[in-house]
């Protein structure tokens, strides 16, 4: 049996052109960021290359769109009586893969802003990894964070 | 130290609370257009809300002052000014919208209207703003035993999409200046750079197209990309390539007021810019 930890979830954005205008953007949660089994006081990390626990958002819009990508990624869940269980995410923690695929990624910082080209046929992925990290007195509830996803677009 | 009863808990607890990795559920808004423009005789536009998802979305509408710009390395980043001075052509404090903060329904659509008040004696030219539309959804239902022992975790997912809005006032002329073309190749990589500088008094919305030839005139490299150029440019072009012959290969850069994806009424007409550089392969 798997634990999964939600670290984000779906969404679906889309930018539509005027009328008589081209494709429009599409952002798309395709898979949660999970971290599979997590025990007290055992930091457990998800690759960004890992086809089942890493977390992955499409992007659909005009061929060779390109947009900056900007996480606001959380350093921790809160929980009961503000029992917290941290997360971190490192410079090598997402990838993007304008081929849509998750063996041929281009790794950058989830924690920067990060410049999107969509490929020739108007799509791309956005691949994220992480780590929780569990402290050994953690408490039981309910834990919840936010995480923010800003899609910038930068033409105009 | 927890207990070693509470360990299992803990573990279980999460376990049952999501046993696996599932597909997200959607929780962002669509927003259209993807860039508004709007003229002083109107001073008005709107822009259009769609939650195609089964929970009610809040957004708030808000401007800022931002236009986009290069780093060191070419990339393009999106350069944000919370307080702009009065010398900087900024909509941002004048243009709002409403309502400004809205709950859209599952499956609704909300229209928001966008208002410009702009200042007595506003001098002719373009002013710019950013549009940042933030949708929040509801939380990630959390599934599992109702159990107050139990452990879960949802978290919300806030989504904000940035989108362009230019302001005209009377006459606005606009053009590009390219300079500095440089190209190389690297490994399996097209890699070129070349400043971009604006003319006029708005912003230089277009394309650019590179090709890189061979000594026959053969492409064998392409690429294009949407550009916006509202002070100062140099970004950092890439294109696949093939394995190339040692050899002088030259690479053409044209950039031009066209655009696929919007109409040509909200594009300024300019002079299409041109330039080529010999690219090298050893």
């Amino acid at each position: 049996m798997r634990t999964a930890l939600l670290v984000f979830v779906g969404l679906a954005l889309v930018a539509a052109p005027l009328s008589g205008q081209g494709r429009p953007l599409q952002v798309r949660g395709v898979r949660s960021l999970s971290f599979g089994l997590l025990l007290p006081g055992i930091p457990t990390s998800t690759a960004r290359t890992d086809p089942a626990l890493s977390g992955e958002l499409e992007i659909r819009g005009e061929r060779n769109l390109e947009v900056v990508v900007t996480f606001g990624l959380p350093s921790a869940m809160t929980g009961p009586g503000g029992a917290v269980l941290p997360l971190a995410f490192a410079a090598n923690d997402a990838g993007y893969s304008g081929q849509q695929s998750i063996g041929s990624q281009t790794a950058f910082d989830p924690r920067l802003p990060f410049r999107a080209v969509l490929s020739r046929n108007g799509r791309g992925s956005i691949y994220l990894g992480g780590t929780a990290l569990p402290g050994n007195g953690q408490r039981a509830g309910t834990y919840t964070a936010q995480i923010t996803l800003t899609v910038a677009y930068t033409s105009p | 130290m927890i207990s070693a009863a509470r360990i299992p808990v803990f573990a279980l607890a999460l376990a049952a609370a999501l046993p696996l990795p599932r597909p997200l559920a959607a929780q962002g808004v669509l927003v259209a257009p993807h860039a508004v423009f709007i003229d002083h005789q109107s001073r008005s536009g709107s822009i259009l809300l769609y939650n195609p998802n089964t929970e009610p979305a809040e957004v708030t509408v808000s401007t800022t002052y931002g236009y986009p710009v290069t780093d060191s390395a070419g990339r393009m980043l999106l350069n944000v000014v919370d307080a702009p001075d009065s010398t900087a052509p900024s909509a941002a404090g004048w243009v709002q919208a409403f309502p400004r903060r809205v709950t859209v329904g599952p499956l609704e659509r909300q229209t928001i209207r966008l208002l410009a008040t702009p200042p007595a004696g506003l001098p002719d030219g373009e002013y710019w703003a950013r549009l940042v539309i933030a949708a929040r959804g509801g939380s990630v239902p959390v599934e599992g035993v109702p159990d107050s022992t139990a452990i879960q975790v949802g978290l919300t997912l806030e989504v904000r999409t940035v989108i362009a809005l230019l302001y005209r006032k009377g006459a606005v002329e606009t053009g590009v200046r390219l300079s500095n073309l440089r190209a190389a190749v690297s490994g399996d990589s097209l890699e070129v750079r070349g400043r971009l500088e604006r003319r006029g008094n708005a912003a230089f919305v277009g394309s650019v197209w590179g090709t890189l030839v061979d000594a026959a005139g053969r492409s064998r490299a392409e690429f294009t990309a949407p550009l916006a150029v509202y002070y100062d440019l140099e970004p950092r072009f890439t294109a696949p390539v093939e394995r190339l012959e040692p050899g002088r290969y030259w690479l053409r850069l044209r950039v031009a007021p066209e655009r696929e994806d919007l109409s040509p009424k909200v594009l300024l007409p300019a002079p299409p810019v041109s330039d080529s550089v010999e690219v090298t392969v050893p």
